[in-house]
């Protein structure tokens, strides 16, 4: 492809608009040109001719997720600790900060099952939660210049906010709403706010993501339940599918999403009760679990 | 948080993994109401149908009008070519998935701007989602509403597995209306009769396929389809909108078909 051909922006009117015309030239739409003129996009050959090296807008930038539940909810007791453990960070590094919905959104997701409602609607509720929890993380950072930046503005100015402040607070959640993708089981919203993180920090190129919870990282049952639980330290998804455990410390959408990124190729869960871990994991070390995208899954 | 003012379903939610799979299997609940179930979500297709200007759109556009009072129509606007050179200057120049995203929003939002200035004078809003909170009412006084197609995904929208394109676009962004408010029908306007075997565009031996379910189709594989995959990947979870209809807009009437329940393009089933 020439760098002409993206620049020539060349409607063609064509002459003869007649609905029958025949496919090669005048096909009765008014094209402009372009590679993708005229083709399919549903065309699995013109699809992979898409695939190109793709631009890092905030390469320094990290993101962070602090669990609803996990964390928020947990009270002063856990909340004061990792917001002494950010404002530490905040001195060297630009973070981005999403929040999840907790214990609001669990009991708003029963009520609205109850009444018979959708998970688009579900989700379109649950954004009102995560988005308290970024109020309520930004009132307790705002002393470092950190605030929760409303959703509708966020994505476009993320840039300018992440130069101008050493970091700003998002609902974690991604803005789904009504077209939430209705889940495989049940009626829960699947792309929630880890999946809303990893989805940002995907698409701006950040450096890496961290997910801050109330376990040690990810372990083959849950630790909270089960004292035997036997912890794991790194695992890629194409072991994570095969081992197909009962239950994730994180939305399970993110196994997907991570098989298909481009930029993020890992994430990393560490426990939000040592709030050290939180430092180290933005140093690049291995503080909790690493979870790796499948080897295999973009050769 | 008072206990014993949660179900036990509640109870469950709050202490537990949601992404435990036997705790998800109990939040099927009760049956899902229908939001909206006299409503019909109508996809107008960019390339197929707005892009040939006035010789497809005014007859369609006629065909919608004589409707209103029989048919309640929320209709979605597909994005076409100038999507395709946003997307080819994006790609030539490394844009991420969700940086297209939002070029595609930005032109399917222009074609529904125009939909709603040609169709004013009947009282049809355009609405974008900030405002579907008032898309029954709208629905109900005007018979009609429009929307852009794209859902807002943006900046969040999920990579697709090949190439850069986003994956999730006007017909997924149309079908997932029609899902969550439990709409009568899901109606995919485009210039073809419906599915083919081949793009029948470039490939004259296509073969015109009626009906087909989605295990149907998987088995098919075929190069090229008529609607984006992600709607027949979402369809077997559907509760609602468990099919949809393909049908050819230059045709005077098969609309009009197609929303009295007539068979008049391609029928796509999940069952």
């Amino acid at each position: 492809m020439s760098a002409q051909s993206f620049l020539l922006i060349d409607v063609m009117y064509e002459e003869n608009t007649q609905l029958t015309d025949s496919p090669k030239t005048n096909d009765g739409r008014h094209h402009v040109q372009s590679m993708l003129m005229r083709e399919s996009l549903l065309d699995k050959d013109v699809q992979k001719s898409t695939e190109t090296p793709v631009f890092r807008m905030l390469p320094e930038a990290h993101v962070i997720k602090i669990g609803g539940r996990s964390v928020m909810d947990a009270g002063r007791a856990v909340v004061y600790p990792v917001v002494e453990a950010l404002a530490g960070c905040l001195k060297t590094k630009k973070l981005i900060i999403g929040t999840g919905g907790g214990a609001r959104s669990r009991h708003v997701f029963s009520i609205g099952i109850d009444l018979g409602l959708p998970t688009g609607v579900l989700a379109q509720l649950a954004l009102a939660d995560s988005l308290g929890n970024a109020h309520i993380l930004g009132t307790l950072l705002a002393p470092y210049g950190v605030v929760a930046i409303p959703p509708e503005i966020f994505g476009h100015l993320l840039p300018l906010f992440i130069t101008s402040a050493p970091g700003v607070i998002f609902n974690g959640d991604p803005p789904y709403s009504l077209w939430e993708h209705p889940p495989t089981i049940g009626r829960i919203p699947p792309h929630r706010s880890d999946a809303g993180s990893f989805l940002l920090a995907e698409c701006f190129g950040c450096k890496s993501l961290t997910l801050v919870k109330d376990v040690d990282g990810l372990y083959d049952r849950d630790p909270r339940i089960h004292t035997n639980a036997t912890f794991i330290r790194e695992i890629d998804t194409a072991e994570l599918r095969q081992r197909n455990l009962e239950s994730l410390p994180f939305d399970r959408v993110l196994l997907d999403l991570l098989d298909n990124a481009r930029l993020q190729q890992s994430f990393q869960i560490v426990n939000g009760r040592h709030p050290d871990r939180i430092a180290a994991a933005l140093e690049g070390k291995h503080a909790g679990t690493i979870i790796y995208a499948n080897p295999k899954s973009r050769l | 948080m008072q206990n014993d003012l949660l179900t036990e379903l509640g109870r469950s939610l709050l202490t537990s993994s949601l992404d435990d799979e036997r705790l998800m299997a109990q939040t099927g609940g009760p049956p899902a109401v229908q939001i909206l179930p006299e409503a019909n979500v109508i996809k107008i297709g960019g390339q197929s149908i707005i892009d040939r200007g006035r010789a497809a759109v005014f007859p369609l556009l006629e065909e919608i009008v004589e409707n209103l009072g029989r048919h309640k129509m929320i209709i979605g606007t597909g994005a076409g070519t100038r999507a395709r050179h946003a997307y080819s200057v994006g790609l030539d120049l490394g844009l991420p998935t969700g940086v297209l995203s939002v070029l595609g929003t930005f032109v399917s939002m222009q074609n529904a701007r125009m939909l709603n200035y040609l169709l004013a004078k009947h009282g049809i809003p355009f609405i974008e989602p900030a405002q579907f909170a008032q898309l029954p009412h709208y629905l109900a006084e005007r018979g009609a509403v429009i929307f852009f197609g794209m859902p807002p995904y943006i900046y969040w929208h999920g990579n697709p597995d090949v190439g850069r394109i986003p994956p999730n676009r006007t017909d997924t962004g149309c079908y997932l209306v029609s899902e969550v408010f439990g709409a009568r029908s899901m109606i995919f306007v485009k210039d073809e009769k419906g599915l083919y075997t081949a793009d029948p565009k470039k490939d004259r031996n296509a073969k015109f396929i009626p009906t087909i379910t989605i295990a149907e189709l998987e088995q098919l594989d075929l190069h090229d389809v008529v609607v984006e995959r992600s709607v027949l990947e979402l369809m077997p979870n559907a509760t609602h909108q468990r099919s949809i209809q393909v049908i050819n807009g230059l045709g005077r009437g098969n609309l009009t078909r197609a929303l009295n329940g007539e068979h008049v393009g391609t029928i796509i089933s999940a069952d």
